[in-house]
């Protein structure tokens, strides 16, 4: 009996390994690019995880694992540019200035929240500190490789983003311990001055490492100060910020003050308000990333507007739709349908706002968010249009392994797990 | 010339006021699929308003004469959606304290009627979605927490808003106290029924002194011990009579469990509302009759469930024959998006509910539930004309409701949501012409 558990553990064992290892090809479906159309009835040739052909009439290499997509919808698997999930802690509460925390940390890859997402479609996210703190953790973008190692989640060569919180959040929670920051002016002070001391420790740096250049050698270094190292490379745009902010005072503020300081800020999240000061964030060449129509669950979050979308659109303002949230995580989606509902925002464009658009977010548009040669095998499959929001996803690929197989998870399989 | 500026402003004033509560007059919707939820749905039909009320449907009806004649070809006229468990109406402003929850573990006399504001911005943000009645509940953060209303969204007062004033008391099984009597499970149990066989002694005195001085009307003794009233007790007579039903809040296997057991042993008019756990009892609650509120749909599953345990569970219950009712979602002034109640009902569909229960459970369902399904839930003649016109179905999320009528009143579209977007609009606009 153990005997014959063995051979048929074994059995398993090798078809994983071979199923892990293998390249793929996807044939007779829809096949959405985002970059170039639609392809009917087309095939996607991905080996050795990246994306090698697609089209209509494609050869497919022999021996290649050839799955049958016909009547079903292909896409890039969608990128959740702000979540917090697959970490064991997310606040470091403790001081309102943190960049000495990294996020990767407390990056848990087994975590339950990962293969939840999965079945969303979902590849690429980037895992975030909390609100807690004006200046927070450094946020880590990873892919959802459930279970694997944590080298293999984190995308290798990706310049990672600083969070950082204005408004309620910080000022609620130092105010309420009687400390500063407790107001609106408090946040920007912290945050001046954390930067400012990362000037002046960023230039006692430069100039021990350029005195030490023509061989001196009882020159001393500078001290390390873990907080200021994570600032200077800030300073250095060895990472850029990614702003939790709401009201549009505070994301004119926040842009002015990445000016000021030469830092790279990439993307506002939540960003209430974005669409009163689109033009101007059109300009800075920053990221919307929130939501579509979540507004009132606080005093700041009030004047959400789902048909600002349409003046950020129209001002040239580049939308990210993230969650922010574990449950609506698991459909982006149908999010970015609702773009439609209250828009006149083209179908490609509300699909590039869960795909390529939060890719460049994130700086890794070379690499994801689009179906084309060369890129990675990312990709999700749905039953559906995956703006139908009666869609659903069949399939999650990620650098053409399969994470996620509806037929094989699902309520009904084998009578499910009530 | 004062007294002149002063009457002309009154004309404007009152002007605007009647331009804006626009009487119900009659109108006829032309040409469109009306799809009436009970019953099959009606190609290239009319649909006829007249006081307010459904008064026609049918093809090819005529308009009398000062007919307001909405075209709807290519479109589609669903019954107006009914939302429960939502707090709109008493939402508030955040930071200005809420209007729900009152403090105390036994509120069931709190009223949300009492609360509601007509200005509440919820309102509008909710029937531009296409969601024209609402259940206002009180609160759900205690154990008893209080009565609950019928609203239909259009109306300058509360009492015009207000379709039905007790309609179901709230009962939060999960609703532990910290460090105080009842923190755990078996102890909210008790309590509950400690309060219930109260409720059952206070109605049966108050009966008995209802008879005595009936008997004899000039006792003032007795006039006078019945006088001392107890408005909590008041409030829970009617549920343990078996009149008003019981909304029992759960949100796993044993709060529902527990709620099965209550209902049954005081005979109340109960309905779960669940969020976890529910299809474990799905066959007792088919056999017991017992209508379900399901506000799981979007849950994330326990670590061993399938993803999708969640998102299938309305369509077992279907299946199943049970009477169920979408809820839109987590409760609370925290959250003011009703309007995306269809969204567990797409997700259901996704998951194997067929689109006909799934508007159901927006519609006729939960009107079924609350008890106002003589009313609205679905276009019939003589319901009270509530209704809207989509470019599609409302599950889909892109589908827009472009035509609101509530109570035979054609509804502005408009909230404090399009006047941000016109506002902005013209700023944006105007500052990038200047910048070119």
């Amino acid at each position: 009996m153990s005997r014959r558990l063995t051979v048929m553990l074994t059995a398993l064992l090798f078809v994983v390994t071979y199923v892990w290892t293998q390249d793929l090809a996807l044939k007779g479906g829809t096949i959405l690019t985002i970059t170039d159309g639609t392809i009917e009835n087309g095939t996607l040739v991905i080996q050795e995880g990246k994306i090698t052909n697609l089209g209509k009439n494609i050869k497919i290499p022999k021996g290649i694992k050839v799955i049958d997509v016909i009547g079903k919808f292909v896409m890039p698997g969608i990128i959740d540019s702000h979540s917090h999930i697959a970490l064991t802690d997310i606040n470091e509460a403790t001081d309102p200035v943190t960049p000495q925390i990294w996020m990767w940390e407390a990056l848990e890859p087994g975590s339950d929240s990962i293969r939840k997402t999965l079945a969303g479609g979902v590849t690429t996210v980037k895992t975030m500190h909390g609100s807690a703190n004006v200046i927070g953790g450094v946020n880590v973008t990873i892919k959802l490789k459930y279970d694997r190692p944590v080298e293999e989640l984190i995308i290798p060569g990706v310049r990672q983003q600083l969070k950082m919180a204005l408004g309620e959040n910080p000022k609620r929670l130092y105010g309420q311990k009687g400390r500063s920051p407790s107001t609106r002016m408090g946040n920007a002070y912290v945050a001046r001055k954390a930067f400012i001391e990362a000037q002046e420790y960023k230039a006692k740096w430069d100039k021990y490492e350029k005195d030490k250049a023509p061989g001196k050698k009882d020159l001393n270094p500078p001290k390390k100060d873990l907080k200021m190292e994570t600032l200077k490379m800030v300073l250095e745009k060895k990472l850029s910020i990614d702003c939790h902010t709401y009201r549009a005072e505070e994301i004119v503020w926040i842009i002015n003050f990445c000016k000021e300081f030469d830092i790279d800020l990439l993307q506002i999240s939540h960003c209430i308000d974005g669409y009163k000061v689109a033009d101007i964030m059109a300009d800075a060449g920053v990221f919307y990333g929130g939501w579509v129509d979540s507004w009132g669950f606080k005093e700041e979050a009030y004047d959400g507007c789902p048909y600002g979308l349409q003046i950020l659109y129209d001002a040239g303002a580049k939308i990210v739709i993230n969650s922010d949230s574990p449950v609506v995580g698991r459909y982006l989606f149908r999010e970015a349908a609702k773009v439609q509902k209250y828009t006149c925002i083209p179908e490609d464009e509300a699909l590039k706002m869960i795909t390529l658009n939060a890719a460049e977010s994130l700086e890794l548009d070379d690499r994801i968010g689009s179906l084309e040669v060369g890129k990675d095998g990312d990709i999700a499959v749905f039953n559906k249009h995956p703006l139908d929001t009666t869609t659903k996803c069949l399939i999650t690929i990620i650098e053409g392994k399969i994470f996620f197989d509806y037929a094989q998870e699902n309520a009904t399989f084998k009578g499910g797990s009530q | 010339m004062r007294k002149i500026a002063h009457t002309l402003f009154l004309v404007l004033v009152l002007f605007t006021a009647t331009g804006m509560a626009e009487t119900a007059g009659t109108i006829l919707i032309k040409n469109g699929t009306i799809i009436p939820v009970k019953g099959a749905p009606i190609e290239n039909g009319d649909l006829l308003i007249k006081n307010g009320k459904i008064s026609k449907m049918g093809r090819n009806i005529q308009a009398p004469s000062g007919t307001q004649v909405i075209e709807a070809s290519g479109k589609y006229v669903y019954p107006g959606l009914v939302a429960v468990m939502t707090a709109v109406g008493v939402t508030g402003y955040p930071g200005a304290g809420n209007d729900t929850d009152e403090v105390g573990i036994s509120t069931p006399h709190m009223d949300p009627y009492d609360a509601i504001n007509p200005e509440d911005d919820c309102i509008e943000v909710t029937r531009l979605g296409g969601i024209t009645t609402v259940q206002t509940i009180s609160g759900m953060q205690s154990v008893i927490n209080g009565k609950s209303v019928i609203l239909h969204l259009e109306g300058s007062l509360a009492e015009q808003m207000v379709a039905k004033r007790y309609v179901a008391q709230i009962i939060n099984m999960g609703a532990k106290e910290e460090n105080k009597y009842p923190s755990t499970q078996p102890g909210v149990v008790s309590f509950l029924r400690a309060k219930l066989e109260q409720a059952q002694e206070y109605a049966k005195k108050q009966k008995e002194n209802a008879e005595k001085s009936k008997k004899d009307r000039n006792d003032e003794k007795d006039k006078k011990s019945f006088a001392n009233r107890d408005l909590e007790m008041e409030a829970f007579v009617p549920v343990v009579e078996g009149k008003i039903p019981v909304i029992f809040i759960t949100n796993d296997e044993v709060t529902i469990r527990n709620s099965l057991e209550i209902i049954k042993d005081y005979k109340l008019k109960g309905i779960i509302r669940a969020s976890s756990g529910i299809l474990k009892y799905a066959d007792r609650i088919a056999k017991e009759n017992i209508p379900i509120i399901w506000a799981g749909t979007t849950s994330i599953p326990r670590r061993w469930q399938s993803h999708d345990q969640n998102y299938h569970t309305a369509a077992v219950l279907a299946e199943k024959g049970i009477l169920f009712a979408f809820d839109p979602g987590e409760w609370g002034p925290g959250n003011r998006n009703v309007r995306n109640l269809p969204t567990p009902a797409a997700i259901s569909v996704a998951h194997g509910l067929s689109e006909k229960k799934a508007l159901e459970a927006m519609t006729i369902n939960p009107a079924r539930i609350l008890g106002i399904d003589d009313e609205v839930g679905s276009l019939e003649v003589g319901k009270i004309a509530n209704m809207s016109i989509w470019t599609g179905s409302p599950i889909q999320g892109r589908s827009r409701a472009e035509t609101v009528i509530i109570k035979g009143k054609i509804i502005p579209m408009t909230s404090f949501q399009t006047r941000l977007y016109e506002k902005y609009k013209k700023i944006v606009y105007e500052r990038m012409k200047k910048n070119k």
